[in-house]
């Protein structure tokens, strides 16, 4: 899952960044609203945290132009107007949550999950797929109830086709979603994941749809 | 409108009728006593003259006097009309008398035997009682006939009734009272409508701040005469600058809580980080300047805006955004909030105010509520003045409810500022202070669904 964070502070920026890595998330930021929108226009976040206080440009402006441009990723707003007029104008201009500082990380990370599944269409906070089963609060992967060992970009993966489960995801979609903007999108790192992935899992889970990419399924393969 | 003592309208109404009350019968009693002079003076005259002519005409000729040839005043002729003539000899007892027919058999009273001093003409005056008891005005001449001071002299009476100077003098006086009590009310009603005319720009004074108190207009509109120009742009300035103020109150806070929650945030998601006792107690001691931040600026934002006259906040302007966003906010619980609020419902203060109250409340009810949260706005029309119709706002949620045990600590907690503390619990002390503020109030009960219900009086515009 990729994250966009926008927030001018530099060390609450720092903060966001790491807390978020360290759960799993590939994580971009921006220091004022003039990149953040660009970013979030061109790029294909899973979920954005939004400042509204942000030098050249503000975060209100920014989200009205991203929705007005049909950029449908959830964004929590995360700030110090703490109003409900406030409230009410982030979440009218299209704000999905919106959370005001001072915060527990905790409670953002969980806001962040939550909003995360939601858009991918799952209602509980386990994601299951025939044996497998993703904890989104623990950011643990069980399969038929015995844990599974695996590293960052292991979990993202899996946690992605999880989210995204019986449907096809393209290989560009996967290093899209998986990966900051500076990773370098030739090399073949996800098919070196998604083979060691199938060595964790049992291996019929994840199918190649050739030409296509991959889907997570517990049916039986088509074609 | 019925006027009150302690007016303008009654003040400049009370001094003119007083003086219209003291002159005007004052006038009336000089006027009379004109008149009444004027009336004596020229009955007098008369009489002076009948009495000249008589004497001229019985006492030149002859050795006795003759009774004038002339009538002069037919009622000489009148018996007992209460106009005499009458000659006596002074000199001679014996001499004959001449009387008018009119006197009959009576005689008349000499004022010179009454020892009347004469006026500069040698005329003496007198009033007495005629024979019918009628009261009468004698003029007496003494004089000998022909004129001749050797000769015997005589004693020339001439009587004219004074009932008749009476009767001139109260016709005149009842007219006069007549036209001074109708000159009277009229200066009295001139005044009334004077001082009603002129007093009708503070009236418009008085309309106009009650529209701005009632949020229908901002400032003191239409022409006033010239005295009071000045004293509506003064209240218009004032009104303007405290607006001003509140408003630039608000922006400072909302800058200082930007400004202090981001540092805030850092420095306690970095103490969580730390994981020793340092980076406990920085998080700990940084949650507290947290909760306190948040809750003095919630109460200078409250302070900032204490009264502030002519804000009216329509309030289903204000529910409709909240009632849109909340659920959003808490689409994890799929929660359904129904509001009934009538379209003439007006609160009496600011607008992020009553967001505030409504955004807590709510916010509340959806955190606690299973699925419902119910609202309803009424505005109580049972006391008549426009100045005390109140909102009641209820907002219940059909989640677990307090005890009564619990409400009566939130209700204690919200009522004492500084044992609050700040961010803490249900939120609701800044609602309960928020509606204490505007002399309203914020009790805790139980919802028809069992949760808890929350009823808000506010002030209604």
């Amino acid at each position: 899952m990729r994250v966009l964070v926008v927030e001018d502070d530099k060390d609450l920026k720092r903060q966001l960044v790491a807390a978020l890595s360290d759960s799993g998330y590939a994580v971009d930021s921006a220091g004022d609203g003039e990149e953040g929108y660009f970013l979030g226009d061109t790029e294909p976040y899973d979920i954005v945290i939004l400042d509204l206080g942000l030098p050249k440009m503000d975060g209100i402006s920014i989200l009205e132009l991203w929705r007005r441009s049909d950029r449908k990723m959830p964004v929590i707003i995360l700030t110090a107007r703490d109003r409900w007029s406030d409230k009410v104008a982030g979440m009218d201009a299209g704000a999905d949550d919106y959370l005001a500082k001072p915060f527990h990380m905790e409670e953002l990370l969980a806001r962040v999950r939550a909003q995360v599944r939601r858009a991918s269409g799952h209602a509980k906070s386990e994601i299951e797929c025939g044996p497998l089963m993703l904890d989104t609060k623990t950011a643990r992967v069980t399969c038929a109830g015995q844990e599974i060992k695996l590293t960052s970009h292991e979990y993202r993966l899996l946690a992605y086709l999880m989210h995204h489960n019986g449907r096809v995801v393209s290989r560009t979609e996967l290093v899209e979603h998986l990966y900051e903007q500076d990773f370098d999108r030739d090399s073949n790192t996800i098919e070196v994941f998604i083979g060691r992935l199938r060595k964790k899992i049992p291996v019929d889970l994840i199918q190649t749809v050739r030409g296509l990419g991959y889907r997570l399924s517990d049916e039986p393969e088509q074609g | 409108m019925p006027m009150r003592f302690n007016s303008l309208a009654f003040r400049l109404f009370a001094t003119a009728a007083a003086w219209t009350l003291v002159v005007l019968p004052l006038a009336g009693l000089i006027i009379y006593g004109l008149y009444r002079d004027d009336v004596q003076a020229s009955f007098d005259g008369q009489l002076r003259k009948l009495v000249n002519a008589i004497t001229v005409d019985s006492m030149s000729l002859g050795s006795v006097p003759e009774a004038p040839a002339n009538l002069y005043e037919p009622l000489f002729e009148v018996t007992h009309s209460g106009w005499y003539w009458q000659i006596t000899p002074l000199d001679e007892p014996e001499a004959h008398k001449l009387v008018s027919p009119s006197l009959a058999t009576a005689s008349l009273p000499s004022p010179a035997a009454k020892n009347v001093a004469p006026d500069p003409s040698g005329a003496r005056w007198m009033d007495v009682m005629g024979p019918k008891g009628e009261p009468l005005r004698v003029v007496e001449v003494i004089d000998t006939l022909g004129h001749d001071p050797d000769k015997p002299r005589y004693s020339i009476v001439v009587a004219g009734p004074l009932d008749w100077l009476e009767y001139l003098v109260s016709n005149f006086r009842n007219r006069l009272t007549t036209a001074l009590a109708l000159a009277g009310i009229g200066l009295v009603a001139v005044t009334l409508f004077q001082v009603r005319f002129g007093l009708l720009p503070l009236r418009r004074i008085e309309r106009g701040l009650a529209n701005i108190r009632s949020g229908e207009a901002d400032t003191l509109q239409g022409e006033l005469p010239a005295e009071i120009e000045p004293l509506q742009f003064e209240l218009n300035e004032l009104i303007r600058s405290n607006q001003e103020i509140v408003d630039r109150a608000r922006r400072h806070v909302g800058n200082l809580a930007h400004a202090l929650k981001t540092p805030l945030a850092v420095i306690t998601n970095e103490a969580r980080e730390e994981k020793g006792g340092f980076g406990a107690k920085v998080a700990k001691q940084a949650q507290i300047m947290s909760d306190n931040v948040s809750h003095y600026l919630d109460r200078a934002r409250m302070a900032a805006r204490v009264n502030v006259i002519g804000r009216v906040t329509p309030v289903a302007p204000v529910i409709g955004p909240l009632v849109r966003t909340l659920p959003r906010i808490h689409h994890e619980k799929n929660v359904e909030i129904s509001s009934e609020c009538p379209p003439d419902a007006y609160f009496r203060g600011e607008r992020q105010d009553l967001e505030e109250m409504l955004g807590n409340l709510l916010d509340n009810a959806c955190k606690w509520a299973r699925r419902n949260v119910d609202l309803s706005v009424e505005v109580s029309s049972d006391s008549g003045s426009a100045h005390r119709r109140r909102l009641t706002i209820r907002v219940s949620d059909d989640g677990p409810g307090v005890s009564e045990e619990q409400r009566a600590t939130i209700a204690k907690r919200g009522m004492r500022l500084d044992e609050t503390k700040a961010g803490s619990g249900l939120g609701l002390s800044i609602v309960t202070d928020l509606a204490q503020s505007y002399g309203g109030t914020c009790e805790l009960g139980r919802g028809p669904k069992g949760g808890l219900s929350v009823c808000l009086q506010l002030p209604a515009a």
